[in-house]
């Protein structure tokens, strides 16, 4: 009998550390994409780093939580979510009405337009543009019946637009000042212009397992935290020459 | 208000449970519409603190960022008129196209408007930038500086209204706090003064005179309290009083029976015994004289066979009333039978006794027995004295009843001395 009590005791005892060692260290599966710089690429050493990294990286400190990337392509970021694949997934996500219908999204963490880059003279949608498979600009292309070149990535666009394979792009923010800034590429010689259109420009948020409310609640807290003491405006500096508001 | 109150209004009472029940009622209440009164104050503290860090403190944290992208433009803008290079120049005016079509620089029109004023400025500008060129843009970049500022001051100005708003309502709760504080401490006077007053102080009084109740002393009176559990108690006392009295009467009243003739009032013979053993102990004790004596009414039958046995009652009545008149305090007398009396007289020799005895006889020959149709009876009695001190009670009474035998032998009406077979 005491033995039986001891053994029930010891079970309890093991259930309850468990879960309290649990509950005090999520392990979160993350999904992140490469070669998109500022925003996820690798650097010279070939660790992962880049703004939504970064976020993500602080996001998980102030949730407690562990962290394990998984990398993905942008055009698997949203099947990956649905899929519950990953639990979040540390890419910047323009709001849409078809990514909210499968899945969660965070409040917006900072807002986002596109830049069209071309010889100078070629107007959007003269030449066939330079795309990243998946994202809201191949959308938007494919959308105006746009000639359309798919690329996986960002770098693999700006390699193309670098070695003249590609004549003209259409990008994200960001991505078009890593594209300007970036010492191998000739952009110089390519125009850019802001597309000003409501489908092209937007709130950005992070991608949320959709049957992982709290979790997306934990987000929330967390951008709310890490922008109101600044840890945001530090990544900021670190990948991008200005705020991102 | 124009009826007079009832006169059983007057003393109305109360049950100390309702009573306790009513004041607790009102006290929840007063506590409740209190709390309640603070907790709106509070509430509103909670939303204007959430208000504070959801709203106020984001807002001015995007304020600065709008400041510091403002900075960046003027930075870009000093790149772009001062580049040393085409491509420098290039990269600074793409930047500058970032920062003034980025949606936040949309977010305040004054803003939008110089950023768009600052664009145009910089594209229309051909390198390398004339003197004229540098004082616009010094005007411009003083503008950019002083927005940027402005800016700051918005997100100031806001906080510290929110601050002072939020420390408003905290003062307020404070103060209703204090009140309400201040309000349960009178209640809880008011309370323990009600309670004093109308339970503990009665309850003290109820004491007092429970610890002073003495059935032959007075009723004791109570002022009309409103409780009704004290009113009960102490009109218990009052009736225990009355029942303690009538106690005291009762047992008066068997003790008499128990101890006395029923007819003539005297003590019966054995209380008599009783007492005369204790005087007789007394006697001894402190070698006092002491004197027994018996006596029996002369030719008391006659009486009764001609006469009736109410006139020999009648007799015996007045006998026995002239035994109390004549008799000192101290001495102790009794109906030993019928018509025979006993006595005891302390401090007394056994001469001292005849002269009392003869005293009694002078006194029943000059005030006789009269009957209730005016006849006047000649009775007399026989007494036989004995000296009783350093003997027992029985010894001696059997030596006053020798007496008593002598003297009715002698012819009656006389009182006889037995002296002690040693001669004293």
């Amino acid at each position: 009998m005491a033995k039986t009590i001891f053994r029930c005791l010891s079970v309890f005892f093991l259930v309850a550390v468990v879960g309290l060692a649990h509950g005090a260290e999520r392990v979160l599966k993350v999904g992140v994409i490469h070669h998109s710089p500022p925003m996820s690429y690798l650097d010279a050493s070939g660790a992962l780093t880049g703004f939504n990294v970064e976020i993500m990286r602080e996001l998980c400190n102030e949730m407690a939580a562990r962290c394990e990337t998984v990398t993905l392509t942008l055009d698997r970021v949203v099947d990956a979510l649905a899929a519950g694949e990953v639990d979040f997934a540390a890419v910047s996500l323009l709001v849409t009405p078809e990514r909210r219908a499968r899945v969660l999204l965070t409040k917006p963490y900072y807002r986002s337009i596109s830049v069209w880059f071309a010889r100078p003279g070629i107007k959007p949608g003269e030449a066939r543009v330079a795309v990243v498979k998946g994202s809201i600009q191949a959308r938007y292309a494919q959308a105006h019946a746009w000639p359309m070149q798919p690329f996986d990535n960002h770098e693999a666009i700006f390699d193309a637009l670098a070695a003249g394979r590609a004549e003209a792009a259409l990008l994200p923010m960001a991505n078009a000042v890593a594209l300007r800034l970036d010492t191998r590429a000739p952009a110089q010689a390519l125009a850019s212009t802001v597309v000003q259109d409501p489908e092209l420009a937007g709130d950005a948020s992070l991608g949320v397992n959709p049957r992982d409310r709290a979790l997306l609640d934990k987000l929330n807290d967390a951008i709310d935290e890490i922008k109101r003491d600044g840890r945001f405006d530090r990544i900021n500096t670190r990948f991008i020459p200005f705020r991102l508001q | 208000m124009t009826t007079p109150a009832k006169p059983a209004d007057v003393h109305r009472t109360w049950r100390a449970g309702r009573v306790l029940l009513a004041l607790s009622c009102v006290f929840a209440v007063v506590a409740v519409c209190g709390v309640g009164w603070l907790a709106v104050d509070l509430y509103a503290v909670g939303v204007a603190a959430g208000r504070l860090q959801g709203e106020t403190v984001p807002w001015t944290i995007e304020r600065q960022r709008l400041g510091r992208n403002l900075e960046q433009l003027r930075l870009e803008g000093q790149r772009v008129l001062t580049a040393p290079s085409p491509a420098g120049r290039q990269d600074a005016l793409f930047l500058v196209h970032m920062l003034s079509a980025q949606p936040g620089m949309a977010d305040d029109p004054r803003t939008a408007s110089l950023a768009a004023e600052v664009e145009r400025f910089l594209q229309q500008v051909e390198a390398p930038a004339t003197p004229a060129d540098m004082r616009a843009w010094e005007a411009l970049s003083s503008r950019l500086r002083l927005m940027a500022d402005d800016l700051s001051v918005d997100g100031g100005k806001r906080m510290s209204r929110e601050l002072g708003r939020m420390s408003g309502e905290m003062a307020q709760a404070s103060y209703k706090l204090l009140f309400n504080l201040a309000l349960m401490a009178g209640f809880m006077v008011a309370f323990l003064l009600v309670v004093r007053r109308y339970l503990i102080r009665p309850l003290q009084r109820i004491r007092r005179v429970l610890s002073a109740l003495d059935p032959r002393g007075p009723v004791p009176a109570f002022p009309p309290g409103p409780m009704a559990e004290i009113r009960a108690v102490e009109d218990a006392i009052v009736r225990f009083h009355a029942t303690l009295l009538e106690n005291d009467e009762v047992r008066l009243r068997l003790e008499r029976l128990a101890t006395t003739d029923g007819l003539t009032g005297l003590f019966n013979r054995h209380h008599f015994m009783a007492l005369a053993a204790d005087e007789m102990a007394r006697a001894a004790r402190y070698g006092r004289p002491i004197t027994v004596g018996i006596a029996d009414l002369d030719h008391f039958k006659q009486v009764n066979d001609s006469l009736g046995h109410a006139a020999g009652d009648h007799v015996l009545k007045t006998f026995a009333t002239l035994l109390g008149d004549t008799v000192r305090q101290t001495d102790r007398v009794c109906r030993y039978g019928g018509e025979e009396f006993a006595f005891v007289f302390p401090e007394t020799t056994p001469d001292e006794a005849l002269l009392l005895g003869e005293r009694l006889r002078a006194r029943l020959f000059e005030s006789p027995p009269v009957l209730p149709d005016g006849r006047r009876l000649a009775v007399s009695f026989s007494l036989g004295l004995a000296d009783a001190s350093g003997c027992g009670l029985e010894e001696s009474l059997a030596r006053a009843d020798l007496g008593l035998y002598e003297a009715k032998r002698a012819g009656r009406n006389r009182t006889v001395v037995t002296r002690r077979p040693d001669g004293l």
